[in-house]
């Protein structure tokens, strides 16, 4: 109730605001005297304002006091009225190209996007909001050059990796910073479990309700972000909320929205074979065997018996007291013609799995403003089902912004941003409980519905369990979990509540002198339950897994910024300012093992607890100064410097501050070539050439580098879970395998970047073009050393890497009629990082992933190379092979006639880098076609090549579940691609049957080479249809829509859709192992304003 | 105007009063859940729980599989059941845990106690250093030593040969019972000490123990039979580690619950003990190997040396030094009798089994053959097997693929690649090079 009281009082706190207001109306035209439609007229200074009719025409309440409208469309100059006492202002409009547009730049300084020397795009609110996409990084796909979005999983409430200008940092984050009003925003991703394996994560910033975002700035290279410091290094997504405006009376707004989501695609898998094996006589293994491959006889020669006499019968284990089959209602499976004559069934385990997934949102804001005060309350709460049964997310989101002008000048603002976020998770990837893991692998001789319809099947005991507890699946209770089971019974819990938000004080002297002050805060506590019930083929004792994250930010601005014009020609602007940080994240886990007895999943039930506690954080304190003077409107030489100091970089046993402290600065400058030239009716409007070189130091990525440390270890060698003491009352301390080093002194990376932005017909067109180059020294990394000096690795200041790219956006309105207009822009990005040098002696450095393929560093290649095992090359190359790529020649084929291997492929010993996630050029195509009210949109997503290793295959190979395998054990016999040890052509003629996808050069074996897929990929990320309401004496418009997601995609992979990543938003992309299937959406979505 | 000088006065207050030092200085970088030392006594149980753990794990793997008593049949023990699959980074966990879980760690405590004269407690972390590096050099042959465990001081250890290691072995072992017959000299070893309590006269006993399986590898039998008689003279002298429950399960038990089906008994061991009739052992052993196999249990007795390994050692010694007396035939029935009392079996099954003349053939009719047999089947699981095959061939096997059992490891990828000082893929076979001992 308290809350609810909160709540209106603020709505009266707001109405109150609701001054004196008056309509104006008007009508729009061009020279020529034809109305414009859509022309958008906006109160200055505020939010709020209207587009013109299809007659032009516009109505707009502002408020009684002084007022400014601001008129502005494509391709004409965008004019400022003063209202006084009119109520009817109509314009003429003239053609021309608009060059006052201001951006926000870094610290939330406003400049005039001509005078900026590096390249800054800027995406609008209602761009990501019309995505239909819940996280606001999905929304921004393919909308700015530069930026590479990966979703990591179909899961509902999975997060994303956001990239600008790929990578930059070699084991520290390459996320950019995300920036809400000025100050730093959480949007980390925690796990807590391993990387290849437990459910899917979110992106912190998944927290924000997209429809309170009113612009988003995407900050790319470090000219743009040096003000940031060493965090800006990886790219700044600045995003701006919406505000209540001065002076305006109450504006409610209420959007509601409805998805559907649906699986994509899966992976080709065979429905031809049954489980078994060959052997002697009957190939056929039923469950009860535990046999894990579908490698048995063809399903058309199976048929059913329940005669426990039959020569076929399994033993008396796998019946009931009844005498039945327990695995299959119908009875076991026996040759054809010796059963009853019912033929085997062929059971799709796979997609009647899923569900349609539904998302409904709903959210509303209230804003308003008086004369010296302004609110804006908003709300939402959107409730997601998943594809997979019983996988949910909830949202919902509080925010309060508001300011105050309590004496001329001062403006005291602040927000307040509540979320609650409740996600209910299934595990997926490399471990036996993971959903794909054990679903796939299924023969399809056996049914893990167990005769049940699929949905049925989710909440029928009997489908997936024995009345004893143990598990009803394909390979007699061992194996993996059967899907039924693990949606029921192998649970996540995730509870996130998180407040953000700032408070921000300025106070303008004069123009020379502003004065601000912003204090932001973002405090998050995650608190997770990972339940495994006993018998679960992940941990048969059962387990439960506390997990409390809490994380806080602190982030304070001093900044003095002034302006103004030395002479007529000479322009100044300038920042001197001052920025702490301090960040702290709290991790305590607390799991309890060996449960007592089922269906109670609670610590007291566990018979062996442990916990550790986990505390990461460090502060950094920033000094900066920016000084920028322009020459008319044909140049501007932007000059800042920042000194940072952080605490990483200190020695807690010998702290000295300058050890802490490094120095950076940057240049840039913008040249308006086109005020030089004549450019009267040649179709060219505005040129400027934008050159910047900036350098920025960044402190190692990980607190307590610079110390070495005593652990408790986990100890095992990665086949069974390791064991974590204390054990049996006993503590043990080890020496991390990580070494410290005091010694460590910031990495430096210098960029340069050079651009163009060209416009021709008044703004029509548009091409703005980038290229930039970022050398980085002294890189920090965890080298790696061999295991003999008794560590794994050590901090050293060793790394160099180059990474270079081209941004090209282009826009354009080919059609711009009365009635029609055609809106298109095209983002292309391309970006390589290529890894000179590690450290002394060490080519490759390991990211993520398996031992049969991981990502690495690897000197000479580009960043992240898939690593793994290969074949055996003519040129086969040494340990002396310092690039580590495949040799050249031929596949050598292994000839030793006594090999159980003869004629398959060779392996070679040494591991090599087998492929490259990284895409080789990005573009999205973005399209918006308005008819009257009507508005089409859509947005075409292309990432041409960047690997995947498909895991999936591999292991689906292996046990005779891929399609593939079903093909290649039905060819006739003929000989492998390469050639004999003698350098001859293979000629030994062999089936790939199982000996070969159960050998060293199949699945599970030493090769990852024959599963690395080209990942890339065209598909319609977005289409929308809306349709504009019209405006009627108290409704002020909205609009309806119906919008997809994902709709199409076109791919060469054979798999789930290549958009996923198994370790989630970290460094080691490229991996595809049993990860869970991306979602197809459909959005209808309705949005009114009042 | 007045805010603002407040605003101002906050702002340089806060400022002036954390201060830059105080702000990013101080413990802030210092990890506070991981201490930078530690006593010995928070080391030792960490080191115990890691030579059993590996002992039990990887060596106890591959070295079973190799002489086919467990044998690879899914995933990827399929492969390396047919060798092809052993590539180096397979033996990259049990390398990593020897150096860096288990050397690293004793060098540590050996210096700190050592400095502090815990005469003692040094002679225990001998004995463990002594035991690990004859694991390992045994499947790795040449290996870094003296110039390893220098952390950044020295990234590119170089290789001592096999006989340098087992040089340094000896000395170990000699220093170790030097010091167990001196002073304790301050701290023992209580409780944390998992493997015997801190019972000094014990670790004398494995000592010597380790002598003599040290010895019959370098044929030098009558120093092997003067070691073995010093050494432990029952089961509850056995070095062994007990794992408490499924919370910390032993490695077989965990290996059969996230493995399950990777590996299971192997029909050339199932062959071999159906023709002596070996049935009571055989079907202790011969189960599927899930987590309901009653041998290879949660609360395994992880075993490092053994009362019952001695009793092969003497037997063996006795009849390659002497042909074959009361004594070595004594030896032989008591390892056999040690064998069955660690699965559980009674005083009858023993006599049952023991009454066929081809295990009990009578002092005189002892052959080498059933010595080694014998040995083989009461060490299931237990590494030692494999060098105990590679020494004398028995029992006879025929390789899964190809014409050769690998004869050592492979060293693992990660010292290949980072070690500049490694010998390449290229230069070591595991199928040619016999490691020193065995050539």
């Amino acid at each position: 109730m308290k809350r609810l009281s909160l709540v209106l009082a603020l709505v009266l706190f707001g109405a109150s605001f609701a001054l004196a207001q008056k309509t104006v109306t008007g009508t729009v035209t061009d020279e020529s005297g034809e109305a414009l439609i859509g022309a958008s007229i906006l109160v200055k200074g505020t939010t709020s304002g209207t587009v013109t009719d299809l007659d032009g025409k516009y109505s707009l309440s502002v408020p009684e006091a002084s007022s400014t409208l601001v008129f502005s469309y494509t391709g004409f100059n965008t004019q400022e009225v003063e209202v006084g006492a009119q109520t009817v202002i109509d314009l003429v409009m003239s053609e021309g190209v608009s060059l006052g547009e201001v951006v926000v730049t870094a610290l939330g300084v406003e400049r005039e996007e001509k005078a900026l020397g590096y390249a800054v795009q800027q995406v609008k609110g209602d761009e990501v909001s019309r995505s239909g996409a819940s996280n606001a990084v999905d929304g921004l796909v393919g909308k700015a050059a530069g930026i590479q979005v990966t979703r990591s999983s179909g899961s509902v409430g999975g997060g994303s990796r956001i990239l600008i200008r790929g990578v930059t940092s070699m084991v520290g984050n390459n996320q950019p910073l995300i920036v809400i009003d000025g100050v730093r925003t959480n949007n980390e991703t925690l796990l807590s479990q391993a990387s290849t394996a437990g459910t899917a994560a979110s992106n912190r910033l998944m927290d924000l309700n997209p429809e309170d975002i009113e612009s988003i700035n995407v900050l790319k290279g470090a000219a743009a972000t040096a003000l940031y410091g060493t965090s800006g290094s990886t790219g700044v997504i600045l995003i701006t909320t919406k505000k209540g405006a001065k002076q305006n009376r109450l504006d409610v707004n209420f959007t509601s929205s409805v998805g559907f989501d649906n699986i994509t695609q899966m992976i080709d898998l065979q429905s031809e074979f049954a489980q078994g094996r060959p052997q002697d006589g009957f190939d056929y293994r039923g469950s009860e065997t535990g046999e894990s491959g579908s490698w048995g006889p063809r399903m058309s020669e199976l048929e059913y018996a329940t005669n426990r006499d039959h020569p076929n019968a399994p033993g008396a284990s796998a019946f009931d007291a009844e005498g039945n089959y327990l695995y299959d209602k119908n009875g076991f499976l026996v040759p054809q013609g010796t059963g009853n004559g019912i033929p085997a069934n062929i059971y799709n385990n796979v997609d009647p799995f899923f569900q349609t997934g539904m998302t409904f949102t709903n959210a509303i804001s209230i804003a308003g403003g008086g004369e010296t005060a302004t609110f804006r309350l908003s709300a939402s709460d959107l409730k997601a089902t998943g594809v997979i049964p019983n996988e949910e997310y909830e949202r919902k989101t509080v925010k309060l912004a508001s300011s105050l002008s309590p004496i001329e000048g001062l403006t005291l603002s602040g927000s307040v941003n509540f979320t609650k976020s409740d996600y209910v998770r299934v595990q997926q990837g490399s471990n036996t409980s993971g959903l794909l893991l054990g679903m796939l692998r299924t023969p399809v001789s056996f049914d893990n519905t167990n005769g049940f319809s699929p949905e049925d099947a989710v909440d029928q005991v009997s489908a997936y369990q024995f009345p004893d507890f143990k598990q009803r699946n394909y390979r007699g209770g061992g194996g993996y979990d059967n899907p039924y089971w693990t949606v029921n019974n192998a649970l996540g819990f995730e509870d996130v509540s998180r407040t953000f938000g700032n408070v921000k004080a300025d106070y303008k002297f004069s123009d020379w002198a502003i004065l601000g002050f912003n204090i932001g805060y973002d405090i998050t506590t995650d608190i997770r339950k990972q339940e495994f019930e006993i018998n679960s083929r992940t941990n048969a004792g059962g387990r439960v897994q506390h997990n409390e994250f809490n994380t806080q930010q602190y982030d304070s601005y001093f900044n003095l910024i002034g302006s103004g014009r030395l002479t007529d020609d000479i322009g100044l602007n300038y920042l001197v300012g001052a920025n702490a940080f301090s960040f702290n994240n709290h991790h305590t886990q607390t799991r309890g093992d060996q449960l007592v007895f089922p269906g109670f999943l609670d610590l007291s039930n566990a018979t062996a607890v442990s916990a550790f506690e986990d505390i990461n954080r460090f502060r950094s304190l920033g000094f900066v100064g920016q000084v920028e003077v322009s020459y008319q409107s044909l140049l501007y030489l932007t000059l800042s410097a920042r000194q940072d100091y952080d605490s990483r970089l200190g020695d807690p046993t010998d702290f000295k501050l300058e050890n802490t402290g490094f120095f950076y600065p940057s240049a840039s400058l913008a040249f308006v070539f086109s005020e030089m030239i004549n450019s009267g009716g040649t179709g060219f409007s505005f040129g400027k050439l934008r050159l910047s070189y900036a350098q920025v130091g960044s402190p190692p990525p990980n607190a307590y580098s610079t110390s070495s440390v005593f652990v408790s270890p986990s100890i095992g060698d990665g086949w069974g879970d390791n064991i974590q003491f204390p054990i049996a009352g006993s503590t043990g301390f080890d020496q991390s395998a990580l070494l410290g080093n005091p010694n460590l002194t910031p990495e430096l990376s210098t960029t340069l970047e050079a651009g163009v932005d060209l416009r021709f017909l008044n703004g029509r067109l548009g091409l703005d073009v980038t290229y930039y180059r970022t050398e980085t020294k002294d890189a920090i990394l965890n080298a790696s050393l061999p295991r003999s000096t008794g560590y794994a690795n050590v901090w050293l200041n060793s790394g160099e890497m180059t990474s270079q790219g081209i941004e090209i956006t282009l826009n354009a309105t080919p059609i711009q009629t009365n009635a029609f207009s055609w809106n298109t822009q095209v983002n292309f990005t391309k970006s390589e990082s290529i890894v000179n040098k590690l450290a002394p002696g060490i080519e490759r450095l390991f990211l993520a992933g398996f031992n049969s393929a991981g990502t690495y560093l690897v000197e000479g290649n580009q960043y992240g190379a898939i690593f793994g095992g290969a074949y055996l090359r003519e040129q086969a190359g040494t340990d002396t092979d310092q690039s580590l790529n495949i040799p050249g020649g031929q596949v050598v084929i292994n000839d030793d006639p006594t090999s159980s291997e003869y004629g398959f492929q060779a392996v070679d010993p040494t591991q090599r880098s087998i492929g490259n996630p990284n895409p080789d050029f990005i573009i999205g195509w973005n399209n918006t076609f308005s008819y009257k009210r009507f508005t089409l949109n859509f947005l075409l997503d292309w990432r041409e090549g960047g690997d995947l290793w498909n895991g999936t295959a591999w292991a689906l190979s292996f046990f005779g579940r891929s399609q593939l395998t079903a093909d290649t054990r039905q060819e006739a016999a003929t000989p492998i691609a390469g050639v004999k040890s003698d350098g001859t052509p293979n000629d030994i003629a062999v089936t790939r049957g199982r000996n070969y996808w159960t050998s060293s050069v199949g699945g599970f074996g030493a090769v990852g080479e024959q599963f690395v897929q080209d990942g890339g990929w065209i598909r319609l990320r977005e289409v929308g249809l809306s349709y504009s309401l019209p405006a009627k004496e108290w409704f002020k418009g909205g609009s309806i829509g119906v919008s997809g997601r994902n709709l199409w995609f076109q791919s060469d992979y054979d798999g789930i859709d290549p958009e996923t990543s198994l370790t989630s938003t970290g460094n080691g992309q490229g991996f595809d192992y049993f990860n869970m299937p991306s979602t197809r959406s459909v959005i209808v979505k309705l949005s009114v304003n009042f | 105007m007045k805010v603002i000088n407040k605003l101002i006065l906050v702002f340089a207050i806060s400022f002036a009063f954390v201060g830059c030092e105080d702000f990013v200085g101080g413990e802030i970088n210092k990890d506070p859940n991981n201490p930078v030392s530690v006593p010995i006594i928070a080391q030792m149980p960490a080191i115990q729980v890691a030579v059993a753990d590996v002992y039990g794990g990887a060596f106890s793997r591959f070295n079973c599989m190799l002489v086919q008593q467990v044998e690879g049949v899914a995933r990827q023990w399929q492969s390396m059941n047919q060798y092809t699959g052993l590539t180096p980074n397979r033996f990259d966990a049990a390398w990593n845990n020897v150096y860096e879980n288990i050397l690293n760690e004793l060098k540590i405590a050996q210096a700190s106690a050592r400095d502090q004269g815990y005469n003692h407690y040094l002679g225990v972390l001998e004995v463990m250093e002594a035991f690990t590096l004859m694991n390992a050099t045994d499947v790795w042959d040449d290996m870094p030593y003296t110039d390893a465990l220098n952390g950044a001081e020295s990234i590119n250890p170089t290789f001592d040969t096999q006989s340098t290691i087992y040089a340094s072995i000896t000395n170990l072992l000699d220093d170790a019972i030097k010091l167990f017959g001196g002073a304790a000299g301050g701290l023992v070893p209580g409780s944390e000490e998992l493997f015997l309590a801190g019972d000094i006269d014990a670790w004398n006993r494995v000592a010597h123990a380790l002598k003599a399986r040290k010895a019959m590898k370098e044929d030098d039998y009558s120093l092997a039979m003067s070691e073995a008689m010093q050494a432990m003279t029952s089961a509850a002298g056995n070095l062994a580690y007990q794992y408490p429950d499924a919370s910390a399960a032993g490695q077989w038990y965990r290996f059969n619950r996230d493995r399950t089906g990777d590996l299971e008994f192997h029909p050339t061991m199932r062959a071999l003990m159906t023709d002596l009739k070996d049935n009571d052992r055989l079907a202790a052993f011969d189960q599927i190997f899930t987590t309901d196999h009653t041998y290879m249990t949660a609360d395994f007795l992880q075993e490092l040396i053994t009362f019952r390994e001695v009793q092969f050692i003497i037997a063996e010694a006795d009849f390659r030094t002497a042909g074959g007396t009361q004594a070595g035939y004594d030896a032989y029935l008591a390892g056999i009798k040690a064998s069955f009392d660690r699965i559980g079996l009674g005083q009858a099954e023993y006599d049952a089994y023991v009454a066929q003349p081809e295990i009990a053939p009578g002092v005189g009719n002892l052959t080498l053959d059933m010595i080694l047999t014998q040995k083989y089947i009461a060490m299931f699981l237990q590494p030692e097997v494999y060098s105990d095959w590679r020494r004398t061939g028995i029992p006879a096997l025929s390789p899964t693929n190809g014409t050769v059992i690998p004869v050592r490891w492979d060293y693992s990828s990660t010292e290949y690649l980072f070690n500049t000082n490694s010998p390449s893929e290229a230069e070591v076979s595991i199928y040619n090079d016999k490691v020193g001992w065995n050539r």
